[in-house]
């Protein structure tokens, strides 16, 4: 079976009790992916110091785009720029294609998106994806200095993310009672189901709502309705010949 | 990437200023001597793209890094996984690297001051007017002073030797590093006890791992960090005693929160638990440890309820912990600490630590977790140029080492008893000072009082990346290189040598200080001291004893030498006696305790607080702060105050405080929060620039060092940072 | 008011044989160019589109194949849209006085009769109202010169919103989603029409001749 042949199911894996809050991974995303001040693709959640003086815990969840499986992204695009790559399984962009719409933006649960000021096209997180065809690690997860950070293809029983999962005696995806695009980060071996964190439904700006509410069904009216009357037409024509031009 | 490699063409760094001098915008890509030399090499492709090994200086843990070059420009930074210090990782501030090398703010080129001290007023010189306008005032205060009115310092650098060869040569007793802010308790009492500086942790095995303080998840040691958090996944227990719930804490199965000033007392407390309930190997200790069978007279008093009484934590608490670390023997860890300079008993923590450590056979057992080697012995013997034998010193040094100071090894002296000197004029007026990669205006204590200082010398000189604070304050700066962009001496570490090459052509006029103390070495005469040709001929030198080529080292990163390691029959230690002293005959003899001793330390008045200083993990003391990519990942500078004094205060968090103590004060938000005892507060270290040079850094956030009083150490010289207190009010 | 005016049979027949000009080179170009940007850029503008999707899955699948993909055939769209409208615009410019003022001025302007037309027409095509005399009309009917409006405005919004997602870097997002709702339904309004017009001038047997006035340019007289 040769690897080339297999399709992967890349995801990651988050030890939540390894994160120290160093942000060496935010570092190291911004200059690997040139990501431009003040937007970012990663994120170091701080549930905060919880807990009673001299009882207290403080736990930090790494974050970023959790490249879903059912991603409300790649529905609001108009165009399919954003796409699930089936060979991967990465939510990806085609920045060529894109025009910075922003739908995306606004659909995706867990802000993961941002639109680059300078290109005006959106941007997130690719797994560095370029990385991946080197046969790296994305940067965050290879410079994490805890060893929280774990990624790789969940269709690979051997691999450290499958062998993590396997061993965990906890997972949690970050998903609420109404919204789950079924993401691929795994939370492991701590509870961060915490309000803080969890995803918000997919926004539609107004823009889109009337496109799709208003916009499409009287177009599709005006443009049924015309036909109809021309057809209808047409068949009278046809049926009743050609009116003689009187002689 | 070929094997059978042309020798590289010599490359004359000294030469380099036209092709440099163009390239200096950013994206602008002029094919560098650097780049084609690389490529030479087989380091980058014939795109100019790829990875060249070298090392970082974010930090003094210096990381071998791998950086990616794409077309002239650095681009990435990654670990390397063959230095034992990164394994393959950086830290935010090795990641950030980038962007000190790429800082707008950097210093290209020599600048020559001519407004007011302070006043930002420079103009650009050349080398040749800068170096000659150094050499002239040095030379001059050495004929009119003597050498000694000039004064040396710098911090732990790789170019540390070349530097010291520039002091010596000149023949100036005056030499301050940063030391006696940071370690000096540490190495002194470990010096004492183990004939070693500073033991090397090793966490492959450790099951209980005790830290004082220790900030290791926030004071960052790329590798040690990831030992010790691979070491608690393991299932090893942490134990952390700090006055603050730090992110280490926060990592910890028990977090105390001991009263500041009182480690010293919980750690006696368990030297007397463990010698009273016979749970050391004594039997095997006592063969290679000094005062095994006075002490438990020596300890008889210190009980965990008289420790309850001073540190605030159980007598139950620490009966138990001192029996779970004793249960683990080797595989118990307390840690020697980093920055030791919190009390002046700190000296007598450390010797407590070094104490138990021993006691328990940890550090007598290989295997075990403390090894008494200085992790910095590479065990590599490097080479060096030639030179004659440096001019006898007779003057006595300005920091009372010692003669003040007795025990304080010399090469870490005492540096804010240095600035003292130069304000009282005693023993001796200084007269100019020569600082390279140090910042002592932010960093010692009472910063008004180095301003002051300085005003009294006729002549300062600093090398430095960015107009630093210090920088900001002299009268000639010299743009040393960036990391990225320079040569440096070798760095040996565990049987291997690691190159820290360019990766860069350096941007601007700046030069790498084994060049400038060439050239600075020449123009004073002393060129006799100086005998390589540029860096490439030092390095050179490095390696020939070891029978390595430059070229190899370059294209790999490091090389393994095989160095002979006598198997020693005895453990022994470099200590007078050859065991470990636990009971220290020279510090009887110089006047002090021979046993860890409790030293009672100041305590605040009701409605002072104890004002704390630390790391965080973002930044790297005070050299940090215009990084543009850290910026963007810090917490902002606050006052860490619990919410009953806040309450009482009316403070909330965001709100303004005023911070007095007795020599200045500070205004600054403040952060509510649990996580630090109600009697202390923190202030975020590293911020307050002076220098309106650092576009990112300049009026952000507030010094501790308008805040700090000096209270020096008499046996380590080390300074006692939370020894100040503080009073808080709203602002 | 005029009303219906008897004309004898071989006074038709005669002017039948007459032509007329109905429609300048010009015109004629302009309208077949049209055409051309319109058969290129309605059916990749539908193998762009696929939220809300209206074209069947093969053929926006075969479409993105045939131009190597998304980004190509964007690309492709929007390089098309862009002659299109230089062009058009050029053509309005430069015949600005000797065609498109007087064009404006005798055909586009709606009259009295153009109302009456409007609202007795559709009836007679359905069958009904057929005793009513229809108004006369000029050159081009009411129903012709609502869509001419419909095209020039719908044209106009169709290559603004273009431009918008085109030049994307320099456009806020809030006017990006805009455009794109202001394009379809711009879009869709003139293919509704489009319909009509089609039929009208090629189906529709009473408006042959003025199919082939399409491209000869001349009309009889009648």
């Amino acid at each position: 079976m040769s690897p080339m042949a297999e399709k992967k199911r890349y995801a990651f894996v988050i030890d939540v009790a390894r994160c120290i809050d160093c942000r060496a991974c935010l570092v190291a995303c911004r200059a690997e992916n040139q990501v431009p001040i003040p937007h970012t693709r990663i994120w170091v959640k701080d549930l905060g110091v919880q807990g009673e003086f001299p009882r207290l815990e403080r736990t930090f969840v790494p974050y970023n785009c959790m490249h879903c499986d059912e991603p409300p992204c790649v529905d609001a695009c108009p165009t399919g720029a954003t796409y699930k790559d089936p060979e991967t399984g990465l939510v990806l962009i085609d920045q060529e294609a894109c025009i910075g719409c922003g739908l995306c933006v606004e659909a995706c649960p867990y802000d993961a998106r941002y639109i680059d000021p300078q290109r005006g096209v959106a941007d997130k997180c690719t797994a560095c994806a370029h990385r991946l065809e080197r046969g790296e690690q994305p940067a965050c997860v290879a410079t994490c200095l805890g060893g929280s950070r774990l990624f790789g293809d969940l269709n690979d029983p051997e691999s450290e993310v499958s062998i993590a999962l396997r061993e965990a005696e906890s997972v949690q995806r970050l998903v609420g009672d109404q919204v789950d695009p079924e993401p691929n980060i795994y939370y492991i071996n701590a509870d961060v189901l915490q309000a803080g964190l969890l995803p918000r439904p997919p926004r539609s700006p107004a823009a889109a709502e009337i496109w799709r509410k208003v916009a499409v069904p009287a177009v599709l009216t005006g443009i049924g309705l015309s036909f109809a009357a021309q057809a209808g037409a047409f068949a009278k024509q046809l049926i009743e010949g050609e009116e003689e031009f009187e002689e | 990437m070929t094997e059978s490699n042309p020798s590289l063409p010599r490359r004359d760094f000294l030469k380099l200023g036209s092709a440099s001098l163009g390239a200096l915008a950013l994206g602008q890509f002029v094919p560098p001597a650097a780049a084609q030399a690389a490529r030479a090499a087989g380091v980058l492709d014939a795109d100019g793209d790829g990875y060249i090994p070298t090392m970082c200086e974010m930090c003094v843990w210096r990381c071998g890094v791998l950086a990616r070059v794409e077309k002239g420009r650095v681009v990435k930074l990654e670990g390397n996984p063959a230095h034992p210090h990164s394994g393959g990782r950086l830290c935010a501030r090795g990641q950030s690297g980038l962007m000190t090398t790429y800082d707008p703010d950097r210093v290209l080129t020599p600048l020559i001051r001519v407004g007011p001290r302070g006043g930002g007023q420079f103009r650009q010189a050349s080398w040749q007017e800068a170096l000659d306008l150094v050499a002239e005032k040095m030379l001059a205060i050495k004929e009119q002073y003597g050498p000694q009115a000039m004064i040396f310092s710098s911090t732990h650098n790789l170019s540390q030797v070349q530097f010291e060869n520039l002091l010596n040569a000149y023949g100036s007793p005056n030499y301050g590093t940063q030391r006696s802010l940071c370690f000096n308790a540490m190495v002194t009492a470990f010096s004492l006890t183990y004939g070693v500086e500073e033991p090397a942790r090793v966490y492959d095995n450790v099951k209980f791992v005790m830290l004082i303080g220790r900030n290791l998840m926030e004071a960052i040691s790329t590798s040690e960090t990831a030992a010790l958090m691979e070491a608690v996944a393991r299932g090893a227990k942490l134990v952390v005693l700090d006055p603050r719930f730090t992110k280490t804490a926060a990592k910890a199965h028990e977090w105390i929160p001991i009263r500041p000033g009182t480690d010293s007392a919980f750690l006696l407390a368990m030297i007397h638990v463990i010698v009273a309930e016979e749970l050391g190997d004594c039997e095997f200790v006592k063969r290679y440890v000094v005062g095994c069978d006075g002490l438990l007279d020596a300890m008889a008093s210190y009980t965990p309820e008289w420790a309850e009484g001073i540190t605030g934590v159980a007598a139950d608490t620490i009966r138990r912990l001192a029996r779970e670390f004793a249960a683990a023997k080797e595989q118990a860890l307390i840690h020697p600490g980093w920055r030791t300079s919190n009390f002046i008993n700190s000296f007598q923590t450390e010797r407590a630590i070094a104490a138990l450590n021993a006691i328990v056979g940890n550090v007598l057992h290989p295997g075990g977790c403390l090894v008494a080697e200085n992790p910095e012995a590479s065990g590599v013997p490097l080479g060096k140029p030639p030179q004659p034998p440096y001019p006898r010193i007779s003057a006595m040094r300005l920091d009372g080492v010692p003669w003040k100071y007795p025990l304080v090894p010399l090469k870490l002296g005492v540096f804010q008893e240095m600035r003292d000197a130069i304000l009282r004029g005693k023993p001796y007026p200084a007269r100019g000072w020569f600082i390279s990669r140090q910042n002592p205006v932010l960093t010692i204590p009472e910063r008004r009082k180095t301003l002051e200082a300085m005003g009294k010398l006729d002549f300062i000189v600093v090398v430095d990346v960015i107009l630093n604070d210090t920088a900001w304050y002299a009268d000639v700066v010299l743009p040393e290189a960036s990391y990225l962009e320079r040569y440096d001496p070798l760095m040996g570490i565990q049987g291997k040598v690691f190159v820290r090459q360019p990766v860069i052509e350096p941007q601007g006029q700046a030069r790498s200080a084994l060049w400038i103390y060439k050239q600075l070495g020449e123009r004073l005469g002393l060129g006799d001291y100086f005998q390589y040709e540029d860096e490439e001929d030092y390095l050179s030198q490095q390696l020939a004893p070891l029978g390595l080529d430059l070229e190899t080292l370059r294209r790999v990163g490091h090389l393994e030498v095989h160095a002979e390691r006598e198997e020693a029959e005895e453990l022994r230690f470099n200590t007078p006696s050859g065991k470990i002293e636990v009971y220290s005959e020279t510090l009887e003899r110089a006047g002090f305790s021979p046993w860890p001793t409790w030293d009672p330390p100041p305590e605040p008045a009701p409605g002072e607080f104890y004002l704390l200083t630390g790391k965080v993990g973002q930044h790297t003391q005070t050299a940090t702060q215009n990084n543009r990519f850290l910026h963007q990942v810090e917490d902002p500078p606050r006052l860490w105050l619990h919410p009953e004094p806040a309450e009482a205060r009316g403070l909330q968090t965001g709100d303004l405080a005023r911070v007095t103590s007795p020599i200045g004060e500070v205004v600054v938000p403040v952060l509510v929060t649990q996580a630090i005892r109600p009697d202390c507060v923190f202030l975020t270290p590293g911020y307050g620039h002076l220098s309106k040079g650092l576009r990112v850094a300049y009026g952000h956030g507030v010094s501790d060092s308008d805040l700090h009083v000096t209270y020096t150490d008499p046996v380590s010289g080390g300074q006692a940072l939370s020894q100040t207190f503080v009073t808080v009010e709203k602002a | 008011m005029s009303g219906p005016i008897h004309i004898p049979l071989h006074e038709r027949k005669r002017l039948r044989e007459k032509k007329l000009t109905k429609h300048h080179v010009a015109n004629i170009l302009t309208h077949w160019f049209n055409v051309a940007g319109w058969a290129l850029l309605l059916p990749t503008g539908l193998a762009i589109l696929t939220s809300p999707r209206l074209a069947p899955d093969w053929w926006v699948i075969g479409m993105r194949n045939l131009f190597g993909g998304l980004a190509s055939l964007i690309e492709f769209h929007y390089s098309v849209g862009l002659i299109w409208m230089a062009v058009l615009t050029f053509n309005i410019l430069v015949g600005f006085r000797k065609y498109f003022v007087p064009f404006s001025r005798e055909r586009m302007l709606l009259s009295r009769d153009d109302i009456e037309w409007l609202k007795l027409k559709p009836l007679q095509m359905m069958g009904l109202a057929k005793g009513r005399p229809l108004p006369p009309q000029d050159a081009y009917n009411a129903g012709q010169k609502l869509y001419m409006y419909l095209v020039i405005v719908g044209s106009l919004f169709i290559g603004l919103s273009g431009m918008v997602m085109t030049f994307h870097q320099a456009f806020p997002v809030w006017m990006k989603q805009w455009a794109m709702v202001v394009h379809f339904v711009s879009v869709g309004l003139v293919v509704a029409g489009l319909i009509i017009h089609v039929y009208m001038g090629a189906v529709f047997p009473e408006e042959r001749e003025a199919f082939f006035s399409m491209f000869s340019g001349k009309v009889s007289a009648w």
